[in-house]
């Protein structure tokens, strides 16, 4: 069996910072990262492999993308495959799908196609659907199990009202959530092995497209902070000990009425 | 706009989308999950026709898929409003690829603007807000339940079918089981005490259990709390991912406040944090705090309480 894992390659969201006279975003220290929901895509694929022995392969799209060529193999995978360029930068879902369901066509033979439930910058929790419906495999989303024996695959979907087992035949594509795994660390013997593993990187024309094939008919607008107005008090400044301050945090909230 | 459909697994959200999609299009029809009562209820808040699909026993709800699409080939929706549950949302992404249109999920916004649909999405885990706009359709938008408010009912006649799958498709359905009744309501409780990593034993949730009952609220959590330690049920954690809370106090302790939790207490009326580390992100996010030991702080407010 053949197995593919998705990935994105997002900005930290943890390093992006609020400008508050403006409300704008500064993105002068957020790093790349592979996508913490695509870590729990590449868990399972690493984890197949060792369980039934697949062959496991990534594939990622977007600006900048080759950064992460080394980081993803160390995690698995035994080969890469990556479209980057400057005009793939805050790609739309519908972008993304295309552009990776045609790559899955190009390299050929992929049985199960595997993805996280979204991304944490955008978290549209719509690629992995859409490549299923794009290249005619099943979609299996919101995975929090999965069984594979020879070409059955067994899953655990968790819907809003309750859990479904669902059994398809490969082809699929697999969108898995947080909770299914918990994804290793790659250890310093895993980061060394990935440099010598082999990543390819693939143009547009290469998977049968064009320009064309970039665009959306959306139009994406500013980006304001949800910026919260709070008093951001501190209670024990100034405060003898922890029962004073407490006392004090009390009738606050008694004088807020949001205390009895 | 013309034609608009609604699409959705839940009923609720579907009286809801109805309500919304009334005034944005001349016709609309809704495909629910439900019963003859549900489609009429679907009709008195605005739908013309609804098309009833059922759940298939032995395949996937979204196995609807082919149907819509041959009825989207007929009908040429302009707007496709579907409900944001787990099936909805694989559904909205599978007929977007199909009919090559956009998906925007979980839209906060839904308006029409000078022929443009204005839409907007949350973007980096809650850090902020950006909008979107579309004015080539069709396009499909995912709502989550309780974005939009119900509209009133109205005495209204229209037309109830019941769709049929066309095939069965690859996935079959080998079990389902619904998920228990929860224990708590956490978006309805008043006041919620929260608990993060910064508890080292889980003995020592008994306080946080007291405080919260002592102020006639519930216990919430972080995500490491839920999923990693399996200290609380699933239900209690609170975050992007987890449950999104507007009480009128959210008081926590050993949080840290990354964005993906804050996601989830932004609607608390006022915030208070407890942290030992001075430098907390939750500290940004509070209205008051005290810089201390959980395991001093949680103790000398419960005896004050007292
Ligand atoms: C894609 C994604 C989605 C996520 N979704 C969610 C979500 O929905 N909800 C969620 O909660 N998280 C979510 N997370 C996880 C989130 O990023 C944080 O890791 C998590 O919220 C941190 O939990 P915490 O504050 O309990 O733990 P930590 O970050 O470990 O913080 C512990 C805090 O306790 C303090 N502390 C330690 N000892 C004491 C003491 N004795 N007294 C007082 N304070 C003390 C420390 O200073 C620290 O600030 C998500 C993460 C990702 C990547």
């Amino acid at each position: 069996m053949k197995v593919l894992v998705c990935y994105k390659w997002v900005l930290d969201e943890a390093d992006i910072f609020v400008n508050e006279q403006d409300l704008s975003l500064n993105f002068d220290k957020a790093k790349g990262k592979i996508n913490e929901y695509d870590r729990n895509a590449i868990e399972l694929g690493a984890s197949l492999k060792e369980t039934v022995g697949c062959e496991l392969y990534a594939a990622t799209v977007g600006k900048g993308v080759k950064a992460s060529v080394n980081d993803v193999l160390s995690r698995g995978p035994e080969k890469v495959f990556y479209m980057d360029s400057p005009g793939l930068d805050s790609l739309d879902s519908s972008v993304t799908a295309r552009l990776l369901a045609a790559m899955i066509k190009k390299i050929g033979g992929i049985d199960l196609v595997i993805c996280g439930e979204g991304s944490s910058d955008f978290y549209s929790r719509q690629v992995g659907p859409r490549i299923a419906a794009l290249l005619g495999y099943a979609s299996l989303s919101y995975a929090v199990d999965v069984q594979v024996n020879g070409s059955e695959i067994i899953v655990t979907r968790k819907l809003d009202d309750g859990t479904e087992v669902v059994k398809v035949s490969s082809p699929a594509v697999i969108s898995v959530l947080p909770e299914i795994n918990k994804p290793r660390i790659p250890s310093l013997k895993q980061i060394l092995a990935a440099k010598k593993k082999p990543s390819t990187s693939l143009a547009l024309e290469e998977i049968g497209l064009t320009e064309a094939d970039l665009a959306t008919s959306l139009t994406f607008g500013d980006v304001a902070a949800a910026i919260m107005e709070r008093k951001r008090i501190r209670i024990d400044e100034g405060c003898q000990d922890i029962s004073e301050a407490v006392a004090k945090l009390i009738k606050q909230l008694r004088a807020d009425r949001v205390l009895n | 706009m013309n034609k608009v459909w609604i699409i959705s697994d839940h009923p609720e959200t579907a009286y809801e989308l109805a309500g919304k999609a009334k005034t944005l299009g001349t016709s609309l029809t809704a495909y629910v999950l439900g019963d003859n009562d549900v489609a009429q209820r679907v009709i008195s808040f605005g739908a013309d026709v609804v098309k009833l699909m059922q759940l298939p026993q032995t395949t996937v709800w979204e196995q609807y898929l082919s149907v819509l699409l041959q009825e989207a080939g007929t009908e040429n929706p302009e707007l496709i409003l579907v409900a944001s549950t787990c099936r909805g949302k694989d559904l909205a992404a599978q007929l977007a690829a199909k009919l090559d249109c956009p998906c925007v999920t979980d839209s906060k916004k839904l308006e029409e603007k000078d022929g443009k649909l204005v839409l907007q999405r949350i973007i980096y885990g809650g850090l902020a807000y950006q909008d979107i706009e579309c004015n080539t359709f069709p396009v499909i938008v995912t709502i989550a339940p309780h974005t939009f408010e119900k509209g009133e009912p109205e005495e209204k006649q229209g037309e109830i079918f019941n769709l049929s799958l066309i095939g069965e498709g690859p996935i079959q359905v080998v079990e389902r089981k619904a998920k228990e009744a929860a224990s708590v309501n956490l978006a309805e409780a008043d006041i919620v005490v929260g608990v993060g990593r910064g508890l080292t034993q889980q003995s020592g949730l008994a306080m946080f259990e007291e405080l919260a009952k002592l102020l006639g609220g519930e216990v919430g959590c972080t995500r490491p709390i839920a999923e990693d330690l399996k200290w609380l049920p699933e239900e209690r954690y609170l975050g992007i991912t987890g449950k999104q809370i507007k009480p009128n106090l959210y008081l926590c302790a050993g949080v840290s406040g990354q964005i993906q939790h804050v996601y989830g207490i932004r609607e608390s009326k006022v915030i208070v944090s407890i942290n030992n580390n001075e430098n907390a992100p939750i500290f940004k996010v509070s209205d008051y705090y005290i810089v201390g030991d959980l395991e001093e702080v949680i103790p000398a407010l419960i005896s004050a309480l007292k």
